[in-house]
């Protein structure tokens, strides 16, 4: 029996394992050797707590350029092999969601690791992120896979405007954005409610962040989908 | 018999530039059709709208009977290689992989053989390939995966003429043992002629020739001679086209000869050659005019 054909999209799509397989974790092997090196170079502070080096960065920064890569790269030939426009993106988008949870996985059993080790001899906190990535195993694990999701779905919904809408297109999308942005602190402005908003941010709980993360996530897959459906190659 | 793509009144513009106009043909299968015309008379549009590439702005598409190519169902029994193909950098062998996920009908063996004549290195990076490389792994691709309608979309950039006579031979040597629907879109008229079952001749935008090769075959002649003569042969007879250089004239003229013309023609002192399907293609582009090549075609 042939496998479905979202299934052959992944498999085609993983036959660049230097983009989705290779690349993600030797950045952040690179960045966890460079902060061991930052970390044994500077001393550390009196107080003894964690030393916080952000150096999962990175990562999510490559899980955009990863979904940029899955259509101005890969996009024209899965199409010019039959693949629809559906199902490539839905392959796509399977694809982030399991290296999401792989990442999520990583980062779950890193912190595990990083704690049974005080981190790795010197109080360093590579998997862990404050109040985003230091609860329980399993709710980083969700935060993790979630966020990289979001980032895949972003940069490939960038990727899919580049290619409906060119340069010209992509400024508009991109100031797009910033106008909402704008719109919304002009709003919050008008009623008086940055405390509030102050307020709503610090009383949010990681799984409340997750949550929004996760309908942040569930809002791109679905304009990237709308957008790939009058997508020309 | 259902035919395997239907196209009426289809149309697709670009804000101003009407690349494709009110074009309307079925194609059967088995068949082997050249798509001719000029740069920019339309053929990569029609093609990518064929294969659910580019969607058309007006009229009716239909393939297997269907609506537009959108399903996987449907795709899945349609290949298009194009001259600009973009190819993700991946290695050769990557890529017939990938291929051979997607084909149901897949030839592992022909695509292995016809990389092997193409002389392909199945490790070397596409980026590394030379165009004419890039072609021959769009020929072994779009041949080996046995594609129940196959597109080919100016298969030949690059390729020497050794590897375009490996081409020919081998399409139609795979054409013979899977019969299915083949559209060749090309400039190379003449060297693809003794392929093609019938041509549709675009000519910006529009289709001003659709006719069976066997038909268009011999229905056309050349007449070469003394002005006078030409002319006295040619009366009566629809004419094409007509040139004169000094008291010398050449006719194209269109209608089947005998005998007794042979006989006249020799007798005046005429020279009669076979059109070719190149410049019939030429000619119909230039009329622009369907209706005139096909009333000079009724003759």
């Amino acid at each position: 029996m042939r496998p479905a054909p979202i299934v052959n999209v992944v498999r085609y799509l993983l036959l660049d394992k230097i983009t989705y397989l290779a690349l993600p974790w030797a950045w952040a092997a690179f960045g966890f050797l460079i902060d061991v090196v930052v970390l044994q170079l500077t001393p550390a502070g009196h107080q003894g707590g964690h030393r916080w080096v952000a150096g999962l960065a990175p990562v999510f920064i490559f899980a955009f350029v990863q979904g940029t890569q899955t259509v101005a790269r890969a996009l024209p030939f899965g199409l010019a092999l039959g693949a629809s426009r559906r199902t490539y993106y839905l392959g796509a988008a399977s694809l982030a969601a399991a290296l999401g949870a792989s990442f999520g996985l990583l980062v779950a059993l890193g912190q595990i690791a990083e704690r049974a080790t005080g981190g790795w001899g010197m109080n360093m906190a590579y998997f862990r992120v404050p109040y985003l990535l230091s609860g329980s195993w399993y709710q980083s694990w969700l935060t993790a896979a979630v966020a990289f999701v979001l980032l895949f779905a972003y940069g490939t919904w960038y990727g899919l405007v580049y290619r409906r809408g060119g340069m010209v297109g992509t400024v508009i999308f991109g100031g797009a954005q910033v106008a909402v942005l704008a719109l919304a602190a002009v709003l919050t402005t008008w009623a008086h409610d940055w405390a509030g908003l102050g307020r709503f941010l610090t009383a949010i709980t990681a799984a409340g962040l997750t949550a929004i993360l996760a309908a942040g996530a569930a809002v791109l897959l679905t304009g990237g989908l709308a957008t790939i459906r009058r997508l020309t190659v | 018999m259902t035919p395997a793509i239907s196209l009426t009144g289809v149309g697709r513009r670009y804000g101003d530039h009407e690349a494709l106009a009110e074009f309307t043909a079925e194609i059967a299968t088995p068949s082997i059709v050249g798509l001719l015309g000029r740069n920019g008379a339309g053929k990569s549009t029609l093609l990518r709208i064929l294969a659910g590439q580019e969607f058309a702005t007006s009229g009716r598409v239909a393939v297997f009977g269907a609506g537009p190519p959108v399903s996987d169902a449907v795709l899945r029994r349609m290949v298009l290689i194009r001259e600009d193909q973009v190819y993700p950098d991946l290695q050769v062998r990557q890529l017939v992989a990938a291929a051979a996920m997607f084909y149901p009908n897949w030839d592992a063996g022909l695509a292995d053989s016809l990389l092997e004549a193409y002389e392909l290195p199945a490790r070397r990076r596409v980026k590394k390939l030379s165009r004419g490389m890039r072609t021959a792994l769009g020929i072994v691709i779009g041949l080996a995966a046995r594609a129940e309608i196959t597109l080919f979309d100016e298969p030949y950039a690059g390729l020497d003429a050794l590897a375009r006579q490996l081409f020919y031979d081998q399409l139609l040597a795979d054409y013979t043992a899977h019969p299915r629907c083949i559209v060749l879109s090309t400039h190379l008229i003449d060297e693809a002629a003794e392929l093609l079952e019938r041509i549709l001749v675009l000519d910006h935008g529009r289709l001003v020739l659709d006719a069976a090769t066997d038909d268009v075959r011999g229905h056309a002649s050349v007449v070469t001679g003394p002005a006078a003569s030409v002319d006295r042969f040619v009366a009566d007879r629809a004419t094409l086209s007509r040139r004169t250089l000094g008291a010398q004239a050449t006719v194209m003229m269109t209608g089947r000869l005998d005998g007794r013309d042979r006989d006249l023609a020799g007798q005046l002192h005429l020279r009669l050659e076979p059109v070719t399907l190149q410049q019939l293609a030429i000619h119909a582009a230039g009329l622009r005019d369907n209706r005139s090549l096909a009333d000079a075609r009724t003759v």
